[in-house]
This record gives structure tokens, C-alpha cells and sequence, in this order.
């Protein structure tokens, strides 16, 4: 009698059935990509989220009246606008939009929106922002009048929020379980490990929370991911691009990292050793060796190519022996200065700290180094308890940035004046930028009130890091912004290769 | 004895180049230290063959400089455990009654807890450095020697030469350190070599973990951990460090089992 499958085809069968199991990965649908990010999403609600992953989801799921351009110049996304009077504005829908429940969005949901972020009882971390506002009302079904209280020649920069449908704000919804808007993705569902959005094509966007970006990478190798965007050491970035089955995508970015001075310290309100920092740290040498170049030098906030930018300037060059001297006159001839140093402990931020300190040893600093954890280290920073500390501003575009930093007013809880810088020449140059009502008057004070924070050195800058995607060759159509925003996943799909 | 160094020369040698390495330690200078951004996770060369670090510093240098930290913390746990374990077990075991229960119960309540999260524990409490971690390391050592002592000294306190001595008038002291501790150190000794390895690798995890030696002191629990980050580009920041704490714990393990099948005369004599 024959045996119903030979023995030889049980042996091959045998054999190979664990190797299919460790053969490549089982191909996704063309309509569903997994995307990896490092943490999950603070809060879906657009009027609480700070953080930039989910601002950066937010904007997948809401649409807000004003968007920016290339220059960070507001443009109109949902509504346009007009200013009717020195504190008035009044913004009008441009096209008929609804809901993803199907429900059309007006101008009362624009009004009750903003209405929410003004109200204390939403605890809105967005409504310093639009403090002006004395008063918001939809004058119809398409137009929304804002009355201020000062002169604002920056407020339509400031409504970027997304709009919420009012109907389930008074129904109290809870917009970070179940977010509803009107943006290109609609929200499937969420846990501590993922957040699926849909496409407006159907296509599933995953973004699967990774937080080590060594399994990032290799989870990108072997196909389980399709994306993962900044958050890798510059060496993992480079080890990606020399992949076949892996392709890097740059562009230029416009984070600002800086080191910031306790000016209520008794060393660092000295400007000679500020400048002396200033001056001791090789920047170009750092940007060269550990970012391949895939960085540009900052001198200021704002990137050359904003509109209130400074041009021409990239900050203090790298000069020890003028800094060593510049110590010297302060500290005296011979002597050493000792300084810590905070930081979080991202590794890339520590290999960062070891290298001032070893540059700042040559002029005669002694860099203590403390790292902490995020929350601990921010909190600090928050308090003032430094000497000195090195962060980024992320996304920022527009200039009232420098009343949240620099204004002698701003220090925390009211801005974010943690070394508490206080200089009323910068004082009264911010004030009459904000009141300025012309473009070029705005730009002008800018300017200079950007020279003299560059004179004072108000913080060191270092740099605006490149932004960077790596995708795994089976996809395409991603394109990268300066600011990070993660648009580029709506034109993303799928590719064969033979 | 030579029969039997001749066939541990492989575990023995280990241990020597360890301490060798420690000991070659003391002649590196600043370059240990010196960021050296043209060389960010090089490959070796003619100046380091061991290639360079995350920060461009030579990795044989910074290996050399673990070496020495290793056996610093390891000698210096052995001994203090060695110390207060042994002194515990021979007044439990010499004196017996309610000494000896109390001191076995406190030995148990140790036992029972996990030696390594006692560690962490008192090493997060305590704060890093390597002063803390040799605390913490003792606190958790000394039960094994305590253990050790107690029960031998249980079996020797009744023994004829004991007897003898406290006959002839001996007091307490001269007879625990003249007649009983001389008894011990075969024993313990073994149990020191199995403590050294387990310093090594304690040391090395709480490094790992970030609770022991900071920088810019180094040990190779540190190393490894930092090598962890770029695993995929520099490998030689985990591999030579690991291979380094492997060989230095394989080599004490090894020799401690070899001494105490040496000194087992059943094992010794064979069927």
C-alpha cells in the first residue's frame, strides 16, 4: 500500500516549513502603512496637545483656519481673512467643509472653538496665545469676527488650532479618546501601542509606538515598518542610507538648539563669560563630524528664511584663544571657572554635553555635567534651577516668540524666560514690534532687536538640525517639511519591486 | 598542586592578564578622556587597535581603565564581605543559642530576598559611584560567607584540638583565630573566587543600569551600555568589553569549581 505522501516529501516538508517561518515578512496590503514613532500621542484634542507628535497627528485630523507657508508667513487654510478695524478681525470660511461624522462645519464652530481655548475652564495650554481676544462670534454661517483688546499685527497667526464641531463640545466629547474634525484622516481607533488613522483613499495609516531607536531601525529592516522620521542617532541615520532595502530623506530644517545662561547667576550675568562660551564652542566642527553636515548653523531664533529672520549672521565663531582672554579679564589671569550644565539624558544630548565640556576645558571652564530624565530635567529648567542648559525650540513661526523668551515679563509661569534675561532696550524693541502695523516696520524691529540679543548673547545658538526621514523601499511618495509635520503621509503609497 | 596550576593555566593566566590589564591602567593618561571629534566611532588603527568611541576615545584605553575598576570593586567586596560574613558565621556557629538564631534569621531574611534587586536597590537609594556600589555589594555579600562560616565553625567548635585548647585555658579569641579560622580559609577561599566573579558581573549590571561607576570614570558595564546605542555601526564598543567581563567571570568560575573539586577528597581520590 502507498504511503499517501512519500517519505522524502515529509522530510522536505519537514525542513522547510521553519525556514518559510523565518522567510521575509507577509506582504501588507497596498492600502495600509505602518509608520514608527517614538511615543503615543499626548492628547488628540487639538486645544490641549503641546507636543509635537500630536500636533503633528492633529493636523492630520482637524483642519485649522490658518496654516503657514514657506516663509512662515500665515496663509489661509479654512477661512481667509480681513482686518476691519485696528482690533478687529474678521475670518470667513472658504469652501464648504464638513465633519467626518457628515455634519457641516460653520462659523459657529470656529467661534465655539477658539470660545473653548479662551474659556479658564478647558485649561487650554494654547490660550496665552490668543490673550488679546476680548471677544469671538460668528456673524453667520460663514464669517467669525474677533475683537481684541491690543493691537495684534500677528493674529492670524495664532488661529492654527483645529476646529471642533460645537455640537459635541456642549455634549462635553472626549476629543483625545474619539477625535472628530474635518481633516484628511479620519480617526479609527488608538491604544499605548498604536493610533490608526484612515486616509481619505482608505489607505490605514498605523503609527506603532517604538521607542528605541535601534529596534526602530530594525524593525524598518525586516519590513515592519514602513517609516520612521528624526529621533536616530546621526550614525543609525547613516547606516539606513547605506541600506539598499532602505532609503533616507532630508531637508532642511528649522529646530533651534541653543544653550541657555542663568542671568541671575552671579558668573553668567557676566556678558565677557558668556561670550567666552560663546566663542569656546567649535560648532562647525560638531555640525561636521556629528551630523555629517546634515545641520545648519544658527544665529538667531528665527531661520535666516523667515520673514522676521536675521540674515547674514550665524552666530559667534569659533575663536579660543579671544574666549580664554575674554575669561581671563572676568575671572582673573591663570584661574579656572567651574559651571554645570544640564541636560536630558538622550544619548545624543549626553555625547553633545561631553563635547562642550571637552572644548570648554581648553578656555578654562570645568563643565559639570547633570543629566536627568525629561520630566525632571524640564522641570528644573522650568524653576530656573541651572547654570547653564541646552534645548531646541521646535516649530516655532511666529516672532511673539521673542515676548514668550526674552521679555523681562516672561519669566515662567507667565513665558518662558527661565534664565531671566531682562534688558529694556529688548523690552521696548519687542512692544513696538508687536504694535507695529506695517510689515516692514515689523521686520525692521525684528531685526534689530535680534542684533542686540545677538550682541548680549542672550543664549548661544547652535544650530537648526535637519529634518530626516528613512522609508523602507516599499514605499514612496513621502515628502518631507522643514517644520516635521507629517502631511507627506497622505501622497505615500505603496511600491512592487521585482 | 603544580599537577594541578598546570591545568588551570588557562583560568589562572585570564585572571593575570586582568589584573595586568588593571594594572596598565595606571600608566593611561588624559587621551582616555579626550574627545576627539575626527574620530567619532572610528575603526581601529595604528594608535588604538581596539577603535575609537562615540566621543573618539580609544576603546583599549577606556578597557584598560574598566579593567582596573573591576578589580578595584572586586577585591574590595570580596574582602569587606570576606570580613564581616566570616566574623558573623563564627560568632553564630562558636556560641550558638539565641546569638546564633537571631544571626540565622537576619542570614535567611537576606537569602530570601534577591541578592542582585538588593543591589539595585540600595545602589538607587545610595546614589552611583564606585564607593556606593562596593557598599551595596557588600550589603548583599557577606550572607554567603556568613552561611559558610556558620556551619563549619558548627562542626569544628566540638572538634578534639578545640577541646583541647579551651581545656588548656584558651580564651574565645585565640581559639576562634588559632584554631578554627585556619580551618576556614579553604573554604571560604573558594567561595571568595566565586565572589569575585559575581562582584565583576554585579558591578558591571549596575553599571549597565546607570546606578554604578559615572563617567567620566569607566567600567565595562558602562561601556556595554553605551555601545548599546550603536550596535549596528560601531559593534566593537559592546563586543570588547563584553568579551572582556566574560572571560574575567568564566575564568574566576572556573577556578573556584576547580578548587573545590580539589579540595573534595571524594572527587580528588575518584572511584
Amino acid at each position: 500500500m502507498n504511503a499517501p505522501f512519500p517519505r522524502r516529501t515529509l522530510l522536505a516538508a519537514g525542513c522547510g516549513l521553519p525556514l518559510l517561518g523565518c522567510s521575509a515578512r507577509t506582504p501588507l496590503p497596498q492600502n495600509h502603512f505602518r509608520l514608527g514613532v517614538s511615543g503615543r500621542p499626548r492628547s488628540l484634542d487639538p486645544r490641549r496637545a503641546t507636543d509635537a507628535l500630536s500636533s503633528r497627528l492633529n493636523r492630520l485630523l482637524y483642519e485649522a483656519p490658518v496654516d503657514f507657508n514657506a516663509r512662515f508667513e500665515p496663509v489661509p487654510a479654512l477661512m481667509d481673512w480681513q482686518q476691519t478695524a485696528p482690533l478687529r478681525w474678521v475670518f470667513a470660511l472658504r469652501k464648504s467643509t464638513r465633519f467626518h461624522d457628515g455634519t457641516p462645519l460653520t462659523a459657529e464652530d470656529v467661534a465655539a472653538t477658539y470660545a473653548s481655548v479662551l474659556d479658564p475652564a478647558t485649561a487650554s495650554p494654547h490660550r496665552g496665545g490668543l490673550k488679546h481676544v476680548q471677544r469671538v462670534r460668528a456673524l453667520d454661517g460663514q464669517r467669525v469676527q474677533f475683537d481684541l483688546t491690543h493691537v495684534d499685527a500677528l493674529f492670524p497667526g495664532r488661529l492654527t488650532i483645529g476646529v471642533l464641531p460645537r455640537r459635541l463640545m456642549k455634549a462635553g466629547h472626549d476629543f483625545n479618546r474619539q477625535p472628530l474634525g474635518s481633516g484628511p484622516c479620519r480617526f479609527v481607533d488608538a491604544n499605548e501601542q498604536r493610533t490608526r488613522l484612515q486616509r481619505p483613499d482608505g489607505a490605514l495609516l498605523e503609527f506603532i509606538k517604538v521607542k528605541d531607536p535601534l529596534v526602530q531601525v530594525l524593525k524598518l529592516r525586516k519590513g515592519e515598518l514602513d517609516w520612521i522620521q528624526g529621533g536616530l542617532s546621526p550614525e543609525l541615520v547613516r547606516y539606513c542610507a547605506a541600506r539598499p532595502e532602505l532609503a533616507v530623506q532630508w531637508h532642511r530644517g528649522t529646530n533651534f538648539a541653543y544653550i541657555g545662561f542663568n542671568f541671575r547667576d552671579s558668573w553668567l550675568s557676566q556678558q565677557p563669560i558668556r561670550e567666552a562660551i560663546a566663542l569656546g564652542i567649535d560648532r562647525a566642527a560638531i555640525v561636521q563630524a556629528l551630523f555629517d553636515n546634515h545641520a545648519r548653523l544658527a544665529g538667531a531664533l528665527l531661520p535666516p528664511e523667515h520673514w522676521a529672520g536675521l540674515k547674514n549672521w550665524s552666530g559667534y565663531p569659533y575663536d579660543p584663544g579671544r574666549a580664554r582672554a575674554l575669561l581671563e579679564s572676568a575671572i582673573g589671569q591663570g584661574q579656572r571657572l567651574s559651571l554645570s550644565y544640564k541636560t536630558s539624558a538622550n544619548p545624543l544630548r549626553l555625547r553633545l554635553a561631553a563635547i562642550y565640556q571637552s572644548m570648554l576645558r581648553e578656555i578654562g571652564i570645568d563643565l559639570t555635567i547633570q543629566s536627568y530624565d525629561w520630566g525632571t530635567f524640564y522641570a528644573d529648567i522650568k524653576a530656573g534651577r541651572f547654570q547653564l542648559y541646552s534645548l531646541a525650540w521646535v516649530g516655532i513661526k511666529s516672532p511673539d516668540i521673542f515676548q514668550y523668551v526674552f521679555h523681562s515679563q516672561a519669566v515662567p509661569p507667565a513665558g518662558a524666560n527661565r534664565g531671566h534675561y531682562a534688558n529694556p532696550e529688548v523690552d521696548r524693541l519687542i512692544e513696538a514690534a508687536l504694535a507695529a502695523q506695517m510689515f516692514a516696520e515689523q521686520q525692521r524691529l525684528y531685526g534689530q532687536l535680534q542684533r542686540v540679543l545677538a550682541e548680549t548673547v542672550a543664549q548661544v545658538p547652535l544650530w537648526y538640525e535637519d529634518q530626516y526621514a528613512v522609508l523602507h523601499r516599499s514605499v514612496s511618495g513621502y515628502t518631507l517639511a522643514a517644520d516635521g509635520r507629517y502631511d507627506g503621509v497622505l501622497t505615500m503609497r505603496r511600491v512592487q519591486h521585482g | 598542586m603544580k599537577r594541578w596550576l598546570w591545568q588551570q593555566r588557562i583560568w589562572i593566566g585570564l585572571l593575570l592578564a586582568w589584573l595586568a590589564l588593571a594594572l596598565a591602567a595606571l600608566g593611561v593618561g588624559d587621551t582616555a578622556y579626550r574627545v576627539d571629534l575626527p574620530h567619532l566611532l572610528a575603526g581601529p588603527d595604528a594608535n588604538s587597535w581596539l577603535g575609537y568611541d562615540q566621543l573618539g576615545r580609544p576603546v583599549w584605553e577606556r578597557l584598560l581603565l574598566g579593567a582596573q575598576t573591576s578589580l578595584q570593586v572586586a577585591l574590595a567586596v570580596v574582602l569587606f564581605s570576606a570580613v564581616l560574613g566570616t566574623t558573623i558565621g563564627l560568632l553564630a556557629g562558636y556560641y550558638g543559642g539565641w546569638l546564633d538564631r537571631v544571626l540565622t534569621g537576619v542570614i535567611d531574611v537576606f537569602l530570601a530576598f534577591p541578592g542582585l534587586l538588593l543591589a539595585i536597590g540600595l545602589a538607587a537609594v545610595l546614589g552611583p559611584g564606585v564607593e556606593n556600589v562596593i557598599i551595596a555589594l557588600v550589603v548583599v555579600g557577606w550572607v554567603s560567607y556568613a552561611r559558610l562560616a556558620r556551619a563549619q565553625t558548627l562542626s569544628l567548635r566540638s572538634r578534639e584540638h578545640v577541646l583541647a585548647a579551651r581545656a588548656l585555658g584558651a580564651g574565645t579569641p585565640r581559639i576562634l583565630l588559632r584554631h578554627v579560622v585556619p580551618l576556614l580559609l579553604a573554604p571560604l577561599g573558594v567561595e571568595a573566587t566565586f565572589g569575585i566573579a559575581g562582584a565583576v558581573i554585579s558591578e558591571a549590571g549596575l553599571s549597565f543600569l546607570g546606578l554604578g561607576i559615572q563617567p567620566p570614570q569607566d567600567s565595562w558595564g558602562s561601556m556595554i551600555r553605551e555601545g548599546t546605542r550603536y550596535l549596528l555601526v560601531a559593534p566593537h564598543l559592546v563586543i570588547a568589553p563584553g568579551l572582556a567581563l566574560m572571560a574575567v567571570v568564566l575564568a574566576a568560575n572556573r577556578l573556584g569549581d576547580a578548587w573545590r573539586d580539589y579540595l573534595d577528597i571524594k572527587t580528588r581520590s575518584g572511584p
